[in-house]
């Protein structure tokens, strides 16, 4: 079957359909001279070189479209689609430079990046590469920069606003699909930020100039813009990104294992053997780390060969985690800033531009390791409704159970009524028990807590 | 020294700039935003200028570096 993918449809260069499963991508005959030139210019093998597109390969098989179609390509697959407002900012800052150090590279071959729009960005294998393969069009010089705009309102201003004010304000993005208006940015950004070169042009000086040009139909006239200034402008903005680096401040789940107030040594010793050995039975493809923290569980389950999206709500953990995949070069674990309790909705036009995280499984495995306590005593998630969701993002689950009396479920009683009578390990098998059989229970020495492998029941 | 070679680099790219006077209409299926299209018009001379500074300075420091290995 044909599918159009519903985001697809906003440029009229092509668009991205599957068929069968596999994702292919159709370029539009109005295109095509433009497609030709990506490659006789060189620049698609400069930039697949480097690892910044995708690569592809042309695909023999019917358009989706035959009337508009020239071509089709097969890109090759991404492993976990993500996007910006999923990011630390440490990955939106290294999508930003893998999108300028692009239109630097287009620029050396005669091509300019057409749109730069986070969207177009993902992590494949540990790094940022540009999917969209009809961005490029020939330079034109005299002309400015068409993408401007939307990589100010993608990428610069989300990251000033992460960076200068609160990490939080990257949620933003989650409610500005096509980017951050200029003017809002401006607007909560405190003052001091004018006097950094980068963001007093790019940002404030930027939203005044659309501010003054918003109602007539003005369009730049008299001076042109030289190739040294377009140079300048992505080298600006380049320098501009680089100083927008955050640094996690201290948080409660970045030093959890650190502090290790939660477990014995011991406890969790043994929780790292089970899973261990767990994960080498199974040999999962595709596992998520639910509630992830600096990813320690997810990298045991790379070393067993999974892809993983490594799942953490505290953009701190998360941060940390993605330099260690920067750092380290690690290629299998993607760690990505999502809160449980409120996941990634679809989104966008009809409801189908971006996926909802459970769009984007099942996964093979998941992962769930001090978490359920958290969803359901913290965010007041009753058991049944916690299980029920679980069993639409997985095959299998390896899940921790922490009972009441264990320190931390007693220090998130602390403050509050205990109003979670099924909250027992009745109550907790009996939820799960009606989506999952448990394939095995071990209880985690040292602790009061228990480790099920549990497998999803066919479904009637 | 700075001043110097900015000052020079103004004169020499702001003569380049002025040089072509007309501007290709841009065909594009995002919206660039006229605000942000005249903008970059207005701050390319700037934007060329302090390129230049850069390039120049790096040779320059590049250079002393070199010698002193």
């Amino acid at each position: 079957m044909t599918q159009r993918v519903a985001g697809s449809f906003r440029d009229p260069a092509g668009f991205v359909f599957t068929r069968d499963g596999v994702l292919y991508r159709q370029v539009n005959r109005t295109f095509a001279e433009t497609f030709a030139q990506l490659s006789s210019s060189g620049l698609y093998d400069a930039l697949v070189e480097q690892g910044l597109l995708i690569p592809h390969a042309t695909a023999d098989v019917e358009p989706a479209e035959p009337a508009t179609a020239a071509t089709v390509i097969r890109p090759e697959p991404v492993d976990f689609v993500s996007y910006p407002f999923e990011w630390a900012p440490g990955q939106l800052r290294a999508a930003a430079l893998a999108t300028l150090e692009a239109q630097r590279i287009a620029m050396d071959h005669g091509m300019t990046l057409r749109d730069a729009t986070a969207y177009n960005v993902q992590f494949h294998r540990g790094r940022p590469v540009l999917i969209d393969t009809l961005s490029f069009e020939p330079l034109v010089e005299g002309r400015p920069w068409v993408a401007y705009r939307q990589f100010c309102e993608h990428f610069l201003a989300p990251l000033a606003l992460m960076h200068h004010v609160d990490v939080r304000l990257g949620q933003l993005q989650r409610a500005h699909l096509d980017g951050i208006p200029l003017d809002l940015a401006a607007g909560i950004l405190p003052a001091r930020t004018r006097m950094r070169a980068g963001l007093a042009i790019h940002i404030h000086a930027h939203a005044g100039s659309q501010r003054r040009h918003a109602d007539a139909g003005d369009a730049p006239k008299g001076r042109s813009f030289s190739m040294q200034s377009f140079q300048g402008l992505i080298e600006s903005l380049t320098t501009a990104v680089r100083k927008l680096e955050w640094s996690p401040p201290p948080s409660a789940w970045r030093d959890y294992y650190a502090a290790r107030e939660s477990y014995s040594d011991q406890s969790l010793e043994h929780k790292e053997v089970l899973v261990d050995k767990v994960l080498a039975e199974l040999t999962p493809q595709r596992v998520w780390d639910l509630g992830a923290n600096t990813g320690h569980f997810s990298r045991i389950a790379a070393r067993h060969g999974a892809q993983v999206a490594s799942l953490e709500m505290d953009p701190s953990a998360v941060e940390l985690s993605w330099r260690q995949v920067a750092e380290d070069g690690e290629t299998a674990v993607l760690p990505l800033w999502v809160d449980l309790a409120n996941p990634t909705p679809s989104q966008g036009w009809a409801h189908g531009e971006r996926m909802s995280l459970t769009a984007r499984g099942p996964a093979d495995a998941a992962l769930a390791l001090a978490l359920v306590h958290h969803l359901a005593i913290g965010g007041n998630v009753p058991l049944p409704a916690v299980a029920e969701w679980f069993a639409q993002l997985c095959e299998h689950l390896i899940v921790e159970w922490i009972p009441k009396d264990d320190p931390m479920v007693q220090r998130l009683l602390a403050s509050r009524e205990d109003v979670f009578a099924d909250y027992t390990q009745e109550g907790f098998e009996s939820a799960f028990g009606e989506h999952f059989s448990v394939e095995r229970r071990e209880p985690l020495q040292g602790s009061v807590r228990l480790l099920y492998v549990m497998r999803r029941r066919a479904r009637t | 020294m700075r001043r110097v070679v900015s000052s020079a680099a103004w004169v020499a790219y702001l003569t380049l700039g002025f040089m072509t006077l007309t501007i290709a209409p841009a065909a594009a299926y995002i919206d660039p935003g006229s605000g942000s299209l005249i903008f970059q018009v207005v701050v390319g001379a700037a934007m060329a200028v302090s390129l230049a500074v850069k390039v120049f300075w790096r040779r320059i420091t590049g250079f002393f570096s070199r010698r002193n290995r």
